[in-house]
């Protein structure tokens, strides 16, 4: 299990996460969404292991974040930024290869084989990643980065997406995700940050929101979206509908009357 | 494609034992050769086989040496700085080593002229720390948030080499010591005092790093994704950053003090290499270091040919190439990025 405890971070005196507490149970997929401004990049980041909390601890698999060299931490969990640019002319599969732990020599034809099929790349390897289109590149990178833990191992991995699909259109929002989902058989614990409250509805298994730095609330789809508690964290006025045929709870943000009213106090203000 | 560089690098290097002022006919070059490695061959001339063994092939060995280092120092500046653009001369390593080097001349000159070890190993130990606090500074100054920005990057390594150049200028000018080379030398390169002296500091500061730099592949690989990004696969990137700068350094450094700055090797080489190779470091590193040496043996043997007997600065040939294909490059950046 990925658990962050307590964690806590500052900067210049100013708490940017205050005593969050979260999990990731292997096999699951846990989606943090929160209003812009809300803590989410820096808990992404404590937990990614990019900068250390000030107070509080982060364990992989009962392990102490800080006590883990960068390159064992490599081989619990992987991360995926928003957006990555590659500096020289390297193909697809190039980039996939990049990701290869450093002790896989025996198996790493067959993974890369397996994941770039996964991510629906293996029509690109040959050309250039630069020239590839946005969504192509996203797919590109999530099999870079899934490399880093397809071999299986007898412990459980975690992959971090910070707004994998935040500039992506709608079906390759939905490819994206789908391929997250079927992760859940290889062992490997998902967090995903985001932004789609319809999108983290219908492909996580919990939901954290998080406001000010705090965990506003975590648990199943229904246990977490209230129309009190998502219109209270997005300061915006948010009606939750059930999607007759499939059942599934639909998040409306339509402009009402009184959300453009405080549209225009705000811009008065 | 590897073997294609070293055979041209083979081809080139028995072109430029076979010209110059005097010229050797390639037979002879073969037989003189021959007769190092233990055949016996008739007809060898004894002058001939002195000017090639004793001055022309000290200095091909390390024109390739220089040119190899420079054109691997740039590639792995390249992918440190994550930006084509760098080179090991306009972002002022070379000048921080030359000056490095000019004021070790200056300051110790006793020293420099007494004892062999020294000349022979602390002038290049200085150019290199030069070449390190010039190639750190620039580093620092143009980078935001884990990237280098082109514009800072090319300015920072304006400003450093124009000081850099003032304060050699400033030096040679006080300093009337028969110790201290031209101008020239130090600012355009020169290859003809190559003897084989220098081949031990050669082969040991520049041949080395250059094979370590070539095992840093897979880290270099992952620094093109970013450094966040190769954090998150498991690379002390800060050691690994570390220890490529100061290879890097120690390989222009040590060039430098050997044959005064060469320019643009290293932004042409580790370029055309990728048109050619790819971008994966595991090939570009070594193919960069043949395509250096090949190119700088090309340039020395028309720097030694072209006005014979008399000879061309070496960096003036190289600038004659590269200088263009800089410009080139940039107009091509500009247009990829708009």
């Amino acid at each position: 299990m990925l658990q962050a405890e307590d964690i806590h971070f500052c900067i210049r005196q100013r708490p940017i996460v205050k005593k969050a507490s979260i999990s990731v149970n292997p096999g699951e997929i846990l989606a943090v969404l929160g209003p812009n401004g809300a803590g989410k990049s820096t808990l992404f980041k404590i937990l990614a292991g990019e900068i250390s909390c000030t107070r509080g601890q982060v364990d992989y698999n009962g392990q102490n974040l800080r006590a883990l060299k960068t390159q064992q931490l490599a081989s619990v969990r992987a991360v995926m930024p928003q957006h990555s640019t590659v500096s020289f002319p390297f193909t697809a599969r190039e980039v996939v290869e990049l990701g290869l732990p450093k002790d896989s020599k025996k198996n790493s034809e067959k993974n890369i084989r397996e994941v770039m099929e996964l991510t629906k790349v293996v029509h690109l390897e040959d050309r250039l990643y630069q020239q590839l289109s946005g969504g192509e590149k996203q797919r590109v990178q999530l099999a870079r980065v899934l490399i880093q833990i397809w071999e299986k191992k007898p412990f459980p991995r975690y992959l971090l997406l910070d707004e994998p699909t935040s500039s992506l259109d709608i079906s390759q929002q939905h490819i994206v995700l789908d391929i997250l989902k079927k992760l859940k058989s290889q062992n490997i614990g998902v967090l995903i940050v985001m932004h789609d409250l319809n999108l983290a509805a219908h492909y996580a298994d919990r939901i954290a929101i998080v406001k000010d730095g705090l965990i506003a609330g975590v648990g199943k789809v229904e246990e977490v979206y209230s129309e009190a508690l998502l219109s209270e964290v997005f300061d915006h006025p948010i009606r939750l509908v059930k999607d007759q045929e499939t059942q599934q709870i639909l998040v409306s943000s339509n402009s009402t009357f009184h959300s453009d009213l405080k549209i225009s106090k705000q811009a008065q203000a | 494609m590897l073997s294609a560089l070293g055979i041209a690098l083979i081809l080139i290097m028995l072109l430029s034992l076979s010209l110059g002022a005097y010229a050797i006919p390639f037979s002879s070059v073969l037989a003189i050769l021959g007769e190092q490695f233990g055949l016996s061959l008739e007809g060898v001339d004894r002058s001939a086989a002195n000017v090639l063994l004793q001055i022309r092939l000290p200095r091909i060995i390390i024109a390739l040496l220089i040119g190899g280092g420079l054109g691997i120092a740039g590639a792995a500046l390249q992918g440190l700085f994550r930006n084509p653009l760098v080179e090991p001369g306009l972002i002022g390593v070379s000048s921080g080593s030359a000056l490095f080097a000019v004021v070790f001349i200056v300051l110790i000159p006793g020293l420099a002229g007494s004892s062999n070890l020294i000349q022979n190993l602390g002038m290049p130990l200085f150019a290199f720390l030069g070449g390190l606090t010039h190639v750190w500074a620039v580093y620092q100054l143009a980078r935001t948030q884990g990237r280098t920005d082109t514009a800072t990057l090319i300015l920072a390594g304006v400003a450093i080499n124009a000081l850099a150049g003032a304060l050699i200028g400033l030096t040679l000018f006080f300093a009337d010591d028969s110790a201290l080379r031209s101008f020239t030398f130090w600012s355009l390169g020169d290859l003809g005092a190559s003897s084989w002296s220098k081949f031990p500091v050669a082969i040991s500061l520049i041949g080395i790093p250059s094979i370590m730099l070539m095992l840093e592949y897979r880290n270099l690989n992952a620094l093109s994704l970013g450094e966040r990004e190769a954090f998150h696969m498991g690379i002390s990137v800060q050691r690994v950053k570390i220890k490529i700068l100061i290879l890097s350094a120690l390989i222009v450094g040590v060039g430098v003090s050997l044959a005064g700055m060469i320019g643009f090797v290293g932004l042409v080489v580790p370029h055309l290499i990728r048109i050619g190779f790819g971008a994966n470091h595991r090939l570009v590193l070594p193919a960069s270091f043949l395509l250096g040496a090949i190119l700088l043996n090309v340039a020395d043997l028309m720097a030694r040919t072209v006005v014979s007997p008399a000879e061309l600065p070496i960096g003036v040939l190289t600038a004659l190439i590269g200088a263009p294909f800089f410009i080139y490059l940039i107009f091509k950046l500009n247009k990829i990025n708009s």
